[in-house]
């Protein structure tokens, strides 16, 4: 196995490590060599979504991608979104919608719903976004807060 | 989790001389990952070296006439998003929307799921009504070949040491359907699914079924007992009744024999209405 | 009350700076790993561990170290951390090891060798009881617990009546699945055991790790974090032990996050069961029942049962039953053992309850709703178990709930149907709590010893009572946390106790505090406080200070007037004379929930789809309007996945078959009907200014609800859960 360099710009800014494991996986990467918790490790197997970050604006699992993968790419965590305009808007519709109660769940969505909103633009209807957020699990809310949050969020966008 | 070295090669041949060195199991191919990174203890003890694909030039998608030739490494998301492939094969559409989530689906390609051959695949069965072709790269050159014969069962196929899947020819729109069985709507594995397509060009119905172990296949007595793109109930009873009565289906913890049988029975009706109506709504297709 | 503005915790959670017990981290700690034992039943032959420290950094302990790094105690002679003999389920740790890294970590415990002599596995009910239990089967090595109870003359009552029905129904097991999994970091300081994790209990799980390592409780200290969901999996010290084992051998801080997958084989939960029902009916009315339970517990220790004798009051109640007879047995089987999942075992009583009497009055000839609603418990009445019924709103609940359901079926389209089931919970289960409140020149806060698991039982719950019992705006009082050896005892964020119990105790913490004031005031008048221009102030009478001004020295420098309050709640008491065999238990209130389910069943393949609901609430008092209705959609949606997707499969030889989220469904996003919330205040409970609790009844009545719609849409009658669409299928004849 080879310990790499690996060169990422993550919420605006030039990382590049020393040595990462060429088997690593991006989730761990973020977590633990950047420190940034904010990203959440859940199944680890792709399907509760609580690891979405954005590389190159694009939605990610990052328990399912290899970090060499995305070596030079943009990376966005939950962490970035305050100072982004679009993350922003979401955070305040998430807090005044309530759209989260233990909140493990919540940067995964915050992040997916961003990723959504780039890819299908800021006025993208309520159900299109709500039909694309299905590979986000939450088990505290029952969802029906989150999607309160979306149509909070695209009523105020207007 | 095993550790390994990751090669990137950035030429077709580099990539396929990679694939040739070493011994059998060391070098699993990585082409998303959403599949081999999420299962890779089942890569075996011996895996040494993953080989990326992200750099070869197979993110594509090209309409070529009625010719639709997809990159194996093009997202699915990308496939998805293409209001042609929506419009000109809406079985394809439905079966990728059903493929994990959004971002999952940012990752997860077309090559790597044929590569894969997983049995309850949502992607396979609709590439054999589709008579998708498969291209196929390594040491002797290329070569091209049915979706059909390149499965050989679950999570086998033909291809052969060094050999790389290029690409996937769809070679006409067809009016297409794919409906599952599954426990919950999203982000899930079907039971039981069931592709239907109907070819304006030789004007004749592909029918298959998905989700049984140990692979997608066609159904072609089935397929036998529809008529005309418009077929009566009379003949998708019988075209029921055959698909029911010829499969070889196994149990599993998804669920028993008899409800898969008789789900089949049920979705083939349903995929072909839909894709009959498909058809009619369609009129003439685009050249 | 109270609660438009958003959760105090939602700036932490949205941004990503909380810390919940898999983020954990401290200088120079290692990774450890559970070495799982390879067969469901066996006797352990050996352990070896050399080859695992032969891995460069590897430290293993075993049941061989146990005893020496306990410095001579020997632990719970009744479970010993690492067994020494037999190992009764599969995965069941037989050794633990821990890595500079996770991966090392991981590899070492696969490099443990582990022989097992295999022993016959009783992977089921089946293979404990073929047939049901013959008498005296309570003297089975497999029945953990047995309990009957019995009032009047049944037989007489079952061969005079005009209407018999016997049905026999089976529940599945269901697991939390809490997104986030289990995790903690431990390290050992001289003689104190500290543990930081994601737990809802930090005093019971002290009380738990003492237990378990034999040391004494003040020498463990548990500081929770934030919880990535709870849900009845993080009340024990399912890991803790072991962390802090190799915390002891390896003198460094261990880290130990369970897998996901070892949350679903590890995970102590609600197992399966089958229940035998048979009511008896002369004239609209139930003459009698009798009430038959086998409840599969894993690896429950005899004695330690609580499931039982507690569960079967659900299939009694609620509704009045003067003659009745209940037996009820724990079954021992070779997985892990029962444990609580949100109000353990009531979802699959209300199924299997509701179901029942839907059916029992259709034989009859009977309307099932007036049927149901005539027998209902209301204030005053006796329950079965000879308890008086205190306020409880589940009538008028169900009442709402009935005319919703008739004007849904009038509107809804012709294949549609309706369904309305009741259930209910017993909150503020008797175990308490204290708190301590600390009075600022600027701000009150609340001290306590739990963590905010999500619910907002503690954040906004806890904070709103705090707020009126003082008189003070919700924005001078902030929640603190502090650990166990810090913080004034609490039994934990569960029972949907926590917003009754400790509100409870802060009401009696004001209390105190108001009484300090006013001697510090030295005024005989009720004390109220104000703030004016930034400052609390103090009036009593014509007499007024700042608090500034009544602190002292010292108080002023360690953060402000400091006032205790202790709650510990009554529970009633049952007629024991009904008893004939082990022990049942008593409710400390009465919380109802009446629901209705509409849903469209799919009538080729037997899928079931909800379409709309509406949920009824006997909530005494609201105490916080904005995370109150969030709890119940919350677990209305978790009843969803028990009602419809969710089941733990089990193999013959004990394997569990869908260990993960491929196979275990959980409700998605697009599975989620609309629900409407109402809540029936005025039937007051044991909480303050009389709440009654909220964390559990939502998640009750949703499978009996969804069941019986699908029986009014298609006529079904489906006795298993889940409702999976081949059972429903099967149910319609369509197989």
């Amino acid at each position: 196995m080879t310990n790499r360099p690996l060169s990422l710009t993550v919420n605006g800014k030039v990382r590049p490590l020393d040595g990462v494991p060429e088997s690593e996986r991006l989730l761990d990467t973020i977590r633990w060599r950047l420190g940034l918790r904010g990203t959440k490790e859940g199944c680890r197997s792709g399907e509760c979504g609580a690891c979405t970050v954005l590389v190159d604006g694009v939605s990610t699992l990052s328990c399912l991608t290899l970090s060499h993968e995305v070596d030079g790419s943009s990376l966005t965590t939950i962490e970035g979104m305050a100072d982004d305009p679009v993350g922003h808007e979401v955070e305040e519709a998430f807090a005044r919608a309530g759209a989260l109660q233990c909140g493990y769940c919540t940067p995964g969505f915050v992040i997916a719903l961003v990723g959504l909103l780039n890819e299908r633009g800021r006025s993208a209807s309520v159900d299109e976004l709500l039909a694309d957020l299905g590979g986000n699990l939450c088990r505290c809310t029952g969802y029906l807060s989150i999607a309160r949050a979306v149509a909070l969020l695209q009523k105020e966008g207007r | 989790m095993p550790s390994f070295s990751l090669v990137t090669p950035t030429t077709v041949e580099a990539a396929i001389a990679e694939l040739r060195t070493g011994a059998p199991g060391e070098v699993a191919v990585l082409a998303g990952g959403t599949d081999l990174v999420f299962d890779l203890d089942r890569a075996g003890p011996n895996l040494r070296r993953v080989l990326s694909l992200r750099c070869l030039p197979w993110r594509t998608l090209d309409w070529n006439g009625p010719v639709l030739t997809v990159g194996s490494t093009l997202p699915l998301r990308s496939l998805e998003e293409d209001p042609d492939v929506a419009r000109r094969h809406p079985g394809l559409f439905q079966a990728i929307r059903a493929v994990g989530g959004v971002p999952l689906r940012h990752r997860a390609t077309l090559g790597g799921n044929l590569g894969r051959a997983a049995p309850a695949s949502d992607l396979l069965p609709v590439l054999l009504v589709l008579d998708a072709e498969v291209d196929v790269v390594g040491p002797s050159g290329s070569r091209s070949v049915s979706v059909d014969q390149f499965l050989l069962g679950s999570r086998r196929t033909t291809l052969a040491r060094g050999e790389l899947i290029r690409s996937v020819r769809f070679p006409e729109p067809r009016p297409s359907a794919y409906l599952w069985q599954r426990v919950r709507p999203a982000n899930d594995i079907s039971q039981v699914a069931v592709a239907a397509a109907f070819s304006p060009s030789d004007r004749h119905w592909r029918l298959a079924v998905g989700g049984i172990p140990p692979r997608a296949v066609r159904l072609p007595e089935a397929e036998r007992a529809l008529s005309s793109p418009d077929p009566t109930r009379e003949e998708l009873g019988s075209a029921a009744e055959h698909a029911t009565h010829h499969l070889s289906i196994a149990a599993d913890r998804r669920a028993s024999e008899e409800y898969r049988r008789h789900l089949v029975g049920v979705l083939l009706e349903r995929a072909v209405r839909s894709a009959s109506a498909r058809s009619l709504e369609a009129g003439r297709l685009d050249p | 009350m109270s609660g438009s503005r958003p959760r105090p915790d939602a700036a932490a959670k949205l941004t990503g700076s909380a810390v919940y017990g898999m983020d954990l981290e401290a200088p120079g700690m290692l990774w450890a790993a559970l070495v799982p034992s390879p067969i469901a039943h066996g006797r352990l032959r050996s352990v070896d561990l050399a080859p695992a420290r032969a891995l460069a950094g590897v430290v293993a302990v075993g049941a061989a170290e146990v005893a020496s790094l306990l410095s001579g105690s020997k632990g719970d002679p009744e479970r010993p951390i690492f067994p020494l003999e037999t190992v009764v389920f599969r995965n069941q740790p037989v050794a633990a090891v821990a890595a500079p890294t996770l991966e090392l970590a991981r590899q070492a415990a696969r490099a443990v060798r582990v022989e097992v002599d295999p022993l016959p596995i009783v992977a089921d009910l089946e293979d404990v009881f073929p047939v049901w239990p013959a008498a005296n089967a309570e003297g089975s090595p497999f029945v953990a617990a047995h309990v009957r109870a019995r009032s009047g003359d049944v037989e007489e009552a079952f061969r005079t009546a005009e209407t018999v029905v016997r049905e026999t129904y089976r529940t599945s097991s269901v697991h939390q699945v809490a997104i986030e999994p289990h995790a903690c970091l431990a390290e050992v300081d001289g003689d104190v055991w500290r543990v930081r994790s994601s737990t809802q209990t930090p005093f019971g799980l002290r009380e738990d790790i003492a237990s378990l390592l034999g040391v004494p409780e003040e020498k463990v200290v548990v500081e929770g974090t934030w919880v990535g969901g709870g849900f009845g999996g993080k009340n024990s010290a399912l890991l803790e032990p072991y962390a802090l084992l190799l915390a002891k051998a390896s003198g460094r801080p261990v880290k130990l996050a369970l897998g996901y997958r070892e949350e679903f084989l590890l995970g102590r939960t609600t197992l399966p069961s089958v229940i035998r029902m048979e009511s008896a009916v002369t004239k609209g009315a139930i003459v009698a029942r009798r009430v038959r339970l086998l409840l599969d517990v894993g690896t429950s220790l005899p004695g330690r049962d609580f499931a039982t004798g507690y569960s079967i009051g659900f299939l009694l109640g609620p509704y009045r039953t003067p003659t009745f007879e209940v037996e009820g047995y724990a079954v021992m089987t070779n997985k892990p053992a029962f444990g609580a999942h949100r109000a353990p075992f009531a979802p699959q009583c209300a199924f299997v309850l509701e179901s029942h009497l839907d059916h029992v009055a259709r034989e009859a000839g009977l309307d099932p709703i007036a049927f149901r609603a005539a027998h209902l418990w209301k204030e005053g009445d006796t329950t079965p178990m000879g308890q008086k019924v205190g306020p409880f709103g589940l009538a008028t609940a169900f009442e709402k709930a009935r005319s919703t359901a008739a004007r849904w079926r009038a509107e809804a389209r012709p294949d549609a149907g309706v369904g309305v089931a009741a259930g209910f919970w017993s909150t503020g289960t008797g175990a308490g709590g204290e708190a301590r409140l600390r009075l600022s020149p600027s701000e009150l806060t609340v001290v306590q010893g739990e963590r905010e698991i999500g619910s907002g039982s503690v954040l906004a719950g806890v904070a709103a009572v705090a707020a009126r019992a003082t008189g003070l705006p919700r924005d001078r009082v902030t929640v603190a946390y502090e650990d166990t050896a810090h913080a004034p005892f609490d039994s934990g964020v569960f029972g949907s106790r926590t917003t009754a119990a400790l509100g409870r105790a802060t009401e009696e913490a004001a209390r105190a505090l108001f009484e300090d004031l006013g001697k510090r005031l030295e005024s005989p008048s009720p004390v109220r406080l104000e703030v004016r221009h930034g400052e609390i102030v103090a009036v009593a009478g014509a007499k007024e200070s700042t608090i500034r001004e009544l602190s002292t020295e010292e108080e002023r420098r360690t953060g402000g007037i400091v006032a205790v309050g202790k709650h510990y709640g009554k529970s009633g008491t049952i007629d024991e004379s009904k008893v004939e065999a082990g022990t049942f238990y008593p409710y400390t209130d009465f919380t109802g929930a009446a629901h209705v389910a509409e849903v469209w069943v799919d009538r080729e393949t037997g899928t079931v789809r909800v379409t709309r609901y509406a949920a009824f609430h006997d909530i005494g008092t609201v105490v916080d309007s904005a995370t109150a209705p969030a709890q119940v959609e919350g677990g209305v949606v978790m009843g969803l996945g028990t009602a419809l997707t969710e089941e733990a499969i089990w193999s013959d030889e004990g394997r569990l078959l869908n260990a993960g989220l491929l196979d275990y469904r959980l409700p998605t996003l697009g599975s989620v009907p609309p629900i409407e919330v109402t809540f029936v205040e005025g039937f007051l409970g044991a909480g303050p200014f009389g709440a009654k609790g909220l964390g559990e009844p939502p998640i009750i009545p949703v499978a009996a609800a969804v069941a019986l719609a699908v029986r009014d849409a298609t006529g079904a009658h489906v006795t298993e859960l889940p409702l999976s669409s081949e059972r429903v299928a099967r149910a319609l004849k369509l197989l």
